[in-house]
């Protein structure tokens, strides 16, 4: 078991205390709606690290819990006008329930029918969203869903208390015994079977570990946006999430989470770029990955603080 | 006493290549057997198949009176039989005690309620005292193997398959290593089952000896006999000459 550096925490602190003071600073809510969405994305991103990160088994579908926490919440505020508090529990269990029906079957295998089944899944997942518009509203999506706090401001610090539980829960996690035997399943399976583990069963639990996050995230993006639609399933989602993890630094969490809200950030502020927003937000991330295969934010952290540890 | 491992009619076949024919033998508790035979003689294939890393084209394998054909590796491990590999497979980007407090975590460990001292204590057991915190990365072929050992016995095995662990050592570093795996045979009640290429290295250590050749089981006896046994001498001679041919 490994213990967190004082560091570390230190450097939590002062980041979480920047981030829910930022707002203060600069009172709009358009800018509070952007760090929203920061973080949210902070929490799709560290909960793919936790299960793909660890294990080295990549999803290339985490839309599909993203989407599945997104529509619940969507079809009980909404449709069935529940008290838009049960779409967080709710948005967990479902996005578990579809972790089970495809990790269930495909990560037993070696090779790459996990990341594919992911894939297809959550584009299936997007298509049905079309086909069945009757119930799901089909492109618009389904709007109305009730707010759950009276203000931006008071929202984005409930969904910024939110990353900061996630990270600590999954570093907790990553950094126990449990968190071993992922590292240890990323490095060699047969090992692990040599070792007495049951491989298939970490990795499932570990996925749904990670869907259940994600369907929380995506839940909160949901009664953030007060609407969703077929797009939250896209792979353009999926993808966005794996390039975060990757430039915070690959099974790192905090790396993840810090990423998502820097490279979010980047593109709102690149709006003003007008056509040429994606080709230098391209560019930019090109770059990182090939200069730092490593990633950005947790090596360079752990540069920054090598001596303080 | 009773057979701890009864192996009946097992065959493998690689497309139209068979790697073990038909191979049939038992280990009694306490045992400690070799498996001899020239390289290609299917000595790790058959390893592979007694402990669930490949299924048998044909035949059965009863351990502790349970058949454990169609089991999954770990499950075979947690039945009580471990392994070590061939060629060292450690957990690169873990130290040494990481790399043994894994299998410390599976079912079978699961009386062993303080993971790290069981984990160190197993690494002094195997002569890697006191190193717990070395990566992997840098450790020699000899000390890999010993690691492989502490991993193997993390899990509580009835029975140890040792799969070449003298290969690659030096005639110092193979002593050592041979006391230790005396000692762990005789102290902590484990029936071991040693593959070795090489007559000379294990003959001081086994009491009895299953020799292969070209997948087949072609003698069984204590190694005095095994030395003197026709067909192994020609299994060797044919080697060493097929070698000094193609040389
Ligand atoms: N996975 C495999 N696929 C195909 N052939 C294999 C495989 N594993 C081993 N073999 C073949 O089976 C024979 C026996 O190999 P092996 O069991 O490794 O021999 P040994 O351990 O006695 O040196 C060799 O001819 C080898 O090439
Ligand atoms: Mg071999």
């Amino acid at each position: 078991m490994k213990r967190i550096a004082p560091i570390d925490i230190a450097g939590g602190i002062l980041v979480v205390a920047f981030l829910a003071l930022l707002p203060m600073f600069a009172a709009s809510n358009y800018l509070t709606g952007v760090l929203t969405v920061c973080v949210i994305y902070g929490i799709w991103a560290s909960s793919w690290d936790f299960m793909s990160g660890l294990t080295g088994r990549e999803n290339f579908g985490h839309s599909l819990f993203i989407g599945a926490g997104a529509y619940t919440a969507g079809f009980l505020s909404s449709i069935w006008s529940t008290n838009p508090w049960i779409s967080l529990p709710l948005g967990v269990v479902i996005a578990i329930a579809f972790s089970l029906l495809v990790g269930f079957p495909t990560l037993r295998l070696r090779g790459p029918y996990f990341a594919l089944a992911m894939l297809s899944a959550s584009a299936i997942l997007q298509r049905l969203c079309l086909i069945f518009w009757e119930y799901t509203g089909g492109e618009e999506g389904i709007y109305g869903l009730d707010p759950l706090m009276k203000t931006p401001l008071h929202y984005y610090w409930f969904v910024l208390a939110i990353l900061v539980v996630t990270v600590i829960v999954l570093t907790l996690l990553a950094q126990s015994h449990w968190g071993l035997l992922l590292r240890a399943i990323r490095g060699d399976e047969a090992t692990c079977q040599a070792a007495g583990i049951n491989v298939t069963f970490y990795k499932i639990v570990s996925l749904m570990i990670s869907a259940g996050f994600a369907g929380l995230g995506g839940a909160l993006y949901a009664h953030y946006q007060l609407q969703v639609s077929p797009p939250l399933f896209s792979v353009v989602v999926s993808i966005t999430v794996i390039i975060m993890v990757y430039v915070g630094g690959i099974g790192s969490i905090y790396g993840a989470a810090i990423a998502a809200i820097l490279l979010t950030l980047l593109t709102e502020m690149l709006r003003g770029f007008g056509e040429y927003r994606l080709w230098i937000y391209t560019l930019t991330l090109m770059l990182i990955l090939f200069f730092l295969p490593n990633g950005l934010i947790a090596p360079l952290w752990r540069r920054l603080t090598e001596r303080l540890r | 006493m009773t057979d701890l491992l009864e192996v009946n009619g097992v065959t493998k076949r690689f497309g139209g290549l068979t790697a073990v024919k038909n191979a049939s033998f038992t280990l009694k508790k306490g045992e400690f057997t070799g498996i001899l035979g020239p390289n290609g003689a299917g000595k790790t294939t058959l390893f592979n198949i007694l402990t669930g890393f490949m299924q048998p084209t044909t035949g059965t394998i009863h351990f502790n009176g349970e058949l454990v054909r169609e089991l999954a590796p770990y499950k075979v491990v947690n039945r009580g039989m471990a392994r070590t590999f061939q060629l060292t497979r450690p957990f690169v980007g873990m130290n040494l005690l990481e790399n043994v407090l894994v299998a410390c975590m599976s079912p079978r460990a699961s009386e062993d309620k303080d993971k790290e001292a069981r984990a160190s204590y197993l690494l002094a057991q195997v002569g890697l005292g006191g190193r717990d915190k070395e990566p992997v990365e840098t450790l020699p072929y000899g000390d890999l193997r010993r690691l492989e050992i502490a991993r193997a016995l993390a899990t509580r095995p009835d029975l140890l398959l040792l799969d070449e662990p003298f290969a690659g050592l030096g005639s110092s570093e193979i002593e050592q290593l041979a006391q230790l795996i005396r000692r762990l045979h005789r102290e902590e009640n484990l029936t071991i089952l040693l593959i070795e290429h090489k007559l000379r290295e294990f003959m001081a250590l086994v009491s009895r000896v299953i020799a292969m050749n070209f997948g087949e089981i072609i003698a069984v006896g204590p190694p005095e006999e095994i030395v003197k046994n026709e067909k192994v001498i020609e299994a060797y001679i044919g080697k060493t000459e097929e070698a000094h041919a193609s040389a």
